[in-house]
């Protein structure tokens, strides 16, 4: 089966409602698909046992960055793995997106593959939405280093090199942040790839909020100190 | 005037102090020395509250007791930074130390599920980076 040196890292929080088709979804074109529940209340963990995918269960809930991170951690320990997607669990991508992304790897033309929801044209993004997340490419001297046009889209593909070399800190929201300076910071060949995002009812209720943006914020600026 | 100076030029320091990376031995040991000179201080001031009215006045503020809630207020923002750095490294702990644990708990029923073969099932302790122990230091 083609694509058996990729696997794919989705973050799952309370999410039983989609869980499942989002994972065979993936799973048509990826057999290699490891879901980190990170501590859901609701039946996540068990939709996800249901399925062929992998399943890492964190004891307490971490966040986001650390369900993350324990997924590259579990993919990684993977002999054969090469490329590492990450993935969002609300289906809000397309797998076809992360299909394209990881050509652009495999080709060798880029280390880190990033999908960006404004490169050709920001379809379907709520206006609103769209003001915060370009003030957030504007705000961080990282994103603007690299030329990144989205910094916070969930969409990733990693090859092996930079996964051995990342190592998230920021359990929370801010780790989108977090892996852009790291991608800037290393000497690693980046790309964006045009990517369209869904933005159902249902995404848009787990999506997140712009309040959180301060948080991040925050997060960022107190990073690496003490 | 010069008193809010002062303050603020605390203030700054401050934030300056939380940014640098240098946390090590003689930083800890300088903090335990200021903890101690800010005891006696305030012994000092129980039993001589004249005297902290005239080093007010020297500042430019009115009263002694002015002058130690000032101080006490610089001293709990510091406090409270150095105690949301130390929670955050202890934070950092849990996350590998629950991660660690996730890995090697999902192995073990991967495999049972039949999604994971034999030869895959190993220790996940080279795949997770030791934890630093920065955020400890402070």
């Amino acid at each position: 089966m083609a694509n058996e040196d990729v696997w794919v890292v989705i973050p799952v929080f309370n999410e039983d409602r989609v869980i499942a088709d989002v994972v065979e979804r993936v799973r048509e074109t990826f057999p290699n698909v490891v879901c980190v529940d990170d501590g859901s209340a609701d039946q996540s963990a068990s939709r996800i046992a249901g399925t062929r995918a992998h399943l890492v269960r964190h004891p307490i809930n971490l966040g986001q960055g650390a369900a993350l991170q324990t997924g590259l951690s579990y993919a990684l320990a993977r002999p054969g793995a090469k490329y590492f997607v990450t993935f969002d669990a609300d289906g809000q991508h397309q797998t076809s997106d992360a299909e394209r992304m990881v050509e652009v790897a495999r080709s060798g033309a880029a280390d880190a593959v990033l999908g960006s929801r404004f490169l050709e044209q920001a379809q379907g993004v709520p206006w609103l939405k769209r003001a915060v997340l370009r003030t957030a490419v504007a705000m961080s001297r990282t994103a603007r280093k690299l030329k990144l046009t989205d910094a916070h889209n969930g969409l990733r593909v990693f090859t092996r090199p930079v996964a051995e070399r990342l190592h998230i800190t920021m359990n929370g929201m801010a780790h989108a942040s977090e892996i852009v300076a790291f991608l800037a910071h290393g000497d690693f060949r980046i790309q964006e790839v045009p990517v369209t995002i869904l933005y159902t009812d249902y995404s848009k209720t787990k999506g997140q909020s712009l309040v959180n943006g301060v948080n991040i914020l925050f997060d960022i600026s107190l990073r690496d100190r003490g | 005037m010069l008193a809010q100076v002062l303050l603020l030029l605390a203030v700054a320091g401050m934030l300056l102090y939380f940014a640098s990376r240098k946390h090590n031995v003689r930083m800890q040991a300088g903090k335990r020395i200021a903890f101690f000179l800010f005891l006696a201080l305030n012994v000092y001031a129980v039993l001589l509250p004249n005297h902290t009215t005239w080093l007010a006045n020297q500042f430019g503020i009115g009263r002694g007791a002015d002058m130690l809630l000032y101080l006490l207020v610089v001293a709990f923002i510091f406090g409270m930074l150095n105690t949301y750095l130390r929670f955050r490294g202890s934070n950092q702990q849990i996350t590998e130390l629950a991660r660690t644990l996730a890995i090697r708990e999902a192995e073990l029923i991967n495999h049972q599920r039949g999604v994971l073969t034999s030869e895959d099932v190993h220790s996940p302790v080279a795949a997770t980076a030791p934890v630093d122990p920065e955020g400890l230091r402070s």
